[in-house]
């Protein structure tokens, strides 16, 4: 126990854990969407965000050229970089998704496969990309240059608003907030809340049902390219192995939250974070993972769909 | 038995082959043979070190080879991953290959302890080029290698307190924040080097593969350190003195053998690795080689730049070839050669082993810091 | 789709029972002689590059063939999803670990303590967890594989990261002996053990358990309204589950010498899982082909050592398009009552 550090660093922890929950809420997406569509844990997920941060790092050390040893960039280059390695990132996982349906799901749901016969085969899919990536960059890290100057808008209350804090925070919420919009106010946004409310209704209702579940997985594809872009540029390295414990944390936030439902996976992966950073400063970094998964057990047993309940349907509505 | 294992580790055996061991086609051939086993991570993530170790058995086979020996020696190469399972399952194959008379290895502490009942059982000799971890040597462990294990790099006893000494030389009221990444290894280390720090502020294990290092760097802070010392791989240590730096600290930064590989400072933003201090439990290749085994070393395998065990390694499978050279043909030869003999390592250093399998007098503890994004020696610590 | 499962069935179905009970038998011994089917016939090609055929057999072959039946009691006749079946393999090695070197009792004293200590974890763990729905249960239980491993990591009993080195090797019985080369002895066990397993779900299958965590899998709210006892029947798969998996660990615990937290992490979860959905789920044929398949695979597939995963992985992926209910699926008839309760 180290109570100690929660006198000078009590703020410092609360920001940098919202700023972690960010990057998980954006991750779980990519559970949530598909997961209130089929029904099913898009076990890929985890590796189309290391394939994501690897995109960054291909945007802005291959296309775009910037040394790993270059100086930091300034003004309308630096915009146009990071603008450029994030929606190269979310294209290419967004892309990524549709291949991991069409891969590991179109044909099983033609078959009428039983949800472990999904799970396995996503499984299978994310050892071939775990594996391929593994392969080509001979298992070692991967740094992305620090192309963003990491100044600082200055302390509050000891906690420090750096600009990658605080860009990942306000892109977060601006990127949620789409989303939100989308699912909520357009026809296509509505279509997949139709297939995720009556698979069989939908179909009646002139749904292609395909389209609408490629979709899903190129949106929930977009967010997690977008998270692992902000990944990239906040810890700046990456490796095959990233997408275990981001993914694994990820799939907490959705559950937390209720896995379906997209403001729960918000509050879900605010609240994630902040634990997962109290925990390791207050009881030790090697008993972070043992506290989140005690309070999920916890949270799973006082409340069984998760904090605020799955029905994507009903609270999007 | 022994024919089908042989036959299998052929498939491995084979890149010996391409670098111009001669293997043994037919039985009938004039000189003797024997193999010497290599054991190390070539695949999965700790692969770097296993491939970097393995140029340095192939440049000493080579020389060996270029001699004429009476007794033709073969490499069989054996890739454990550096994982324990792994090289449990290996093990008992290698053990039973009767051709084997000594095997250069295993690198990793781990994959030594699950090998070794396997060893043992076959009374296969071994010497180690990086397995650091104490209780190897130690004869008051339920484990140790005795009598069938050596090793000619410095064990965590020698190289935890060194690092201790060196991280805070020159510190005015050094207070000691100690990290460990909960491997055996770093864990290890950390525990060798914890009672050689005066004035601990705290310490923390953060497991490997972590990404966010901020509560850690909040309690450095909170506490006041002003020397961090990182007992973990390099991948981590990279992640983590980034944060340090981020997050305002200024202090020092110190860790072991396992960050000191060249791509940390790149890996870690040459900033933020600028100054840290590292030890390794070996010294570089390049500082005690000759110019000519330079040139002959990257003509061979095309590195310039040897990496992390080179020196070790080359001094292990040397030593093994020195008993080859002496008429040894089998492993209770060797192992009396080993236990009783005195062999010259690169450096002109004299190697003997204890009882246990250490060098008598420790292997050196080398000091590194990086000067301008570059590893640089600066000698003994 | 052609399905063995119901050819084989209704050929065994023709047969009269001393027929049935000759066939048992003739397997049974078959299998038995497997260790010695190098003296029959060249077994060389099975060979994997750094083990021979006979220790092959043993690990990973028998060992996930049994942690296969264990969690095909728990995934495939009950339908819980159990992510983290790691966990009381562990549960059970770490008992052999701990006892097999801090006490004098010998392998075949520990193996009850470890299958009773994975049985109360089971428990443990299945009171409150057990009460969740299918996806909830997957998460609660791999965060149970994680926790296990990690606190093995972090406890100083079970040596930490350095593991437990030393652990002693069984006792002879009846002459066998158990050192490092006597690959046929643990085979043995281990068959044993297999086919206890197998007497026990074929028993329980046929019996009110299995009729009732048959309901449960099917629907768990018509087996609720029809009066099946949920969680009790859910806790019964899952603490018999875990004590196969405790038995395993104890074995291979006592086989290898040598346990650390990094032999216990999710892919083995998932290789176990990966082995019964790929031979076929509640399917004691489909887990023994599956399980025997997967298991040997990545091992003989070793040469090609920097790809091997990823060939596994194609491999099963293929495989799942192909047959998504795995090479065996379950009985045709089973599975037309599940379209229907759909």
């Amino acid at each position: 126990m180290n109570l100690q550090v929660l006198e000078s660093q009590f703020w410092s922890l609360c920001l940098q854990g919202v700023a972690l929950g960010f990057i998980y809420v954006l991750i779980s997406l990519g559970y949530t969407m598909v997961y209130g569509v089929l029904r099913l844990i898009n076990f890929a997920n985890s590796e189309v965000f290391m394939i994501g941060t690897f995109a960054t790092v291909v945007a802005q050390v291959g296309i775009l050229q910037n040394q790993t040893d270059s100086q930091s960039l300034h003004g309308f280059r630096l915009i146009y970089t990071l603008a450029f390695a994030l929606v190269f990132s979310m294209v290419v996982c967004g892309i990524l998704g549709i291949l991991v349906e069409l891969v590991a799901y179109r044909r099983l749901r033609a078959l009428g496969a039983k949800p472990l016969g999904f799970l396995i085969s996503a499984i299978a899919t994310s050892i071939v990309l775990l594996e391929t990536t593994r392969i080509v960059t001979f298992s070692r890290p991967q740094t992305s240059p620090r192309l963003l100057d990491k100044w600082s808008f200055g302390e509050v209350a000891g906690a420090n608003f750096r600009i990658d804090t605080v860009m990942v925070i306000i892109s977060g919420v601006i990127i949620f907030f789409v989303l939100d919009r989308f699912v909520t106010k357009t026809r296509l946004g509505k279509a997949i809340r139709a297939v995720s409310m009556s698979e069989e209704n939908s179909k009646l209702m002139g749904i292609n049902l395909n389209r609408v579940v490629s979709l899903t997985f190129f949106i929930g594809g977009l967010t997690t390219g977008a998270a692992a872009f902000f990944y990239t540029t906040v810890y700046e390295t990456t490796q095959f192995n990233v997408g275990f414990n981001l993914g694994l944390a990820a799939f907490t936030t959705a559950v937390l939250g209720g896995i379906g439902n997209l403001r729960g996976a918000f509050y879900g992966g605010m609240f994630l974070g902040v634990l997962e950073q109290f925990a390791s400063a207050i009881l030790g970094s090697q008993w972070k993972s043992v506290t989140v998964f005690t309070v999920l057990v916890l949270v799973l047993l006082l409340k069984p769909n998760g904090i605020f309940g799955e029905a994507v349907q009903q609270t999007r509505t | 038995m022994n024919k089908k294992v042989q036959r299998s580790l052929a498939v491995v055996s084979a890149a010996a082959l391409v670098f111009g061991v001669s293997a043994v086609s037919s039985a009938t051939a004039a000189p003797k043979s024997v193999s010497l086993a290599f054991q190390a991570p070539l695949t999965g993530s700790n692969a770097l070190t296993g491939q970097d170790e393995l140029t340095a058995a192939r440049f000493a086979l080579s020389e060996y080879n270029a001699t004429n020996p009476a007794i033709k020696v073969e490499l069989v190469i054996a890739d454990d991953q550096g994982l324990a399972d792994v090289a449990a399952l290996l093990a008992p194959g290698i053990a039973s290959n009767k051709k084997i008379i000594g095997l250069i290895g295993p690198a990793f502490s781990g994959a030594t302890q699950a090998s070794l009942p396997a060893y043992k059982a076959g009374r296969l000799p071994l010497i180690s080029m990086s397995a650091t971890r104490v209780s190897l040597t130690d004869r008051r462990a339920p484990v140790n290698g005795f009598p069938i294990f050596k090793r000619v790099v410095a064990n965590d006893k020698f190289q935890g307190p060194a690092l201790a000494r060196y991280a805070v030389k020159g510190v005015a009221s050094p207070s000691v924040y100690l990290v460990d990444d909960k491997t055996a290894y770093g864990k290890g280390l950390a525990d060798y080097t914890k009672p050689n720090i005066a004035k601990l502020a705290g310490s923390d294990s953060v497991p490997e593969n972590t990404s966010d290092y901020t509560s850690v760097v909040a309690k450095v802070k909170a506490s006041g350190a002003n020397v961090v010392i990182y007992c973990g791989y390099a991948p981590d240590a990279a992640k983590f003195v980034k944060a340090l730096r981020d997050g305002g600290y200024t202090g020092i930064f110190a860790a072991g053998d396992g960050v000191l590989k060249a791509t940390f400072p790149n890996n870690a933003g040459n900033a933020a690795a600028e100054g840290a201090r590292l030890t390794a439990a070996d010294v570089p290749f390049e500082d005690v080689a000759t110019p000519a085994q330079m040139v002959a070393y990257t003509k061979l395998t095309g590195i310039k730049v040897p990496g992390s065990y080179v020196t070790s390694t080359y001094n292990a499978t040397n030593i093994f070839l020195a008993c080859i050279k002496q008429g040894i043909v089998t492993r209770a030869g060797m192992q009396n050669c080993l236990t009783n003999g005195s062999f010259k390592g690169v450096a002109g250093d004299t190697i003997r082993f204890d009882r246990y399998g250490d060098i008598i007098g420790g292997a050196a503890v080398g000091a590194f810091t990086i000067k301008a994004g570059k590893i640089t020696y600066l000698g003994v610590a | 789709m052609f399905n063995i499962r119901d050819k084989g069935a209704s050929v065994w179905e023709s047969w009269s029972p001393p027929a049935r009970s000759s066939f048992v038998l003739i397997v049974i011994t078959l299998v038995a002689l497997l260790p010695y089917a190098g003296n029959f016939g060249p077994t060389s090609f099975l060979d994997t590059p750094i083990s021979s055929y006979q220790a092959v057999l043993v690990y990973p072959i028998a060992l996930f063939v049994l942690m296969g039946l264990g969690l095909n009691i728990v995934v495939g006749k009950s339908g819980l999803l159990d992510l983290g079946y790691v966990a009381f393999f562990a549960i059970g090695a770490y008992t052999m670990g701990i006892m097999g070197t801090m006490t004098s009792l010998n392998t075949w004293q520990i193996l009850p303590f470890g299958i009773f200590f994975a049985m109360l974890s089971g428990l443990l763990l299945g009171l409150p967890a057990l009460r969740l729905r299918g996806d909830y249960l997957a998460i609660v239980t791999l965060g149970f594989g994680e926790i296990i491993r990690i606190v093995a990591l972090n406890l100083s009993v079970t040596g930490g990261p350095n593991g437990i080195v030393g652990v002693p090797t069984p006792p002879a019985v009846l002459g066998q002996k158990f050192e490092l080369d006597d690959h046929a002895g643990y085979f043995w066990v281990i068959f044993i053990m297999i086919l206890l397993v197998i007497w026990m779900i074929r028993r329980f299958t046929i019996r009110r358990p299995g009729r009732a965590w048959e309901a449960i899998r099917q629907d768990e709210d018509v087996a609720a309204l029809m009066g099946v006892n949920l969680l009790v029947y859910k806790l019964w798969s899952f603490t018999i589950g875990a004590a196969v998996g405790g038995a395993g660990g104890v074995i291979y615990a006592s086989k290898t010498m040598f346990i650390a937290p990094d032999m216990f992490t999710f892919n083995t979860s998932i290789l176990v899982l990966a082995c019964i959905v790929f031979g076929g789920l509640g399917n004691i044929w489909g887990v023994i082909v599956g399980a025997s398949i997967l298991a040997y695979l990545p091992e003989r597939i070793r040469f090609i050592s920097n790809a091997r995963q990823l060939v596994f992985g194609l491999v099963l992926l293929v495989i799942m398009n192909v047959r998504p209910d795995g090479l065996l699926p379950r009985k045709k008839r089973e599975k037309i009552r599940e379209k229907q309760a759909i």
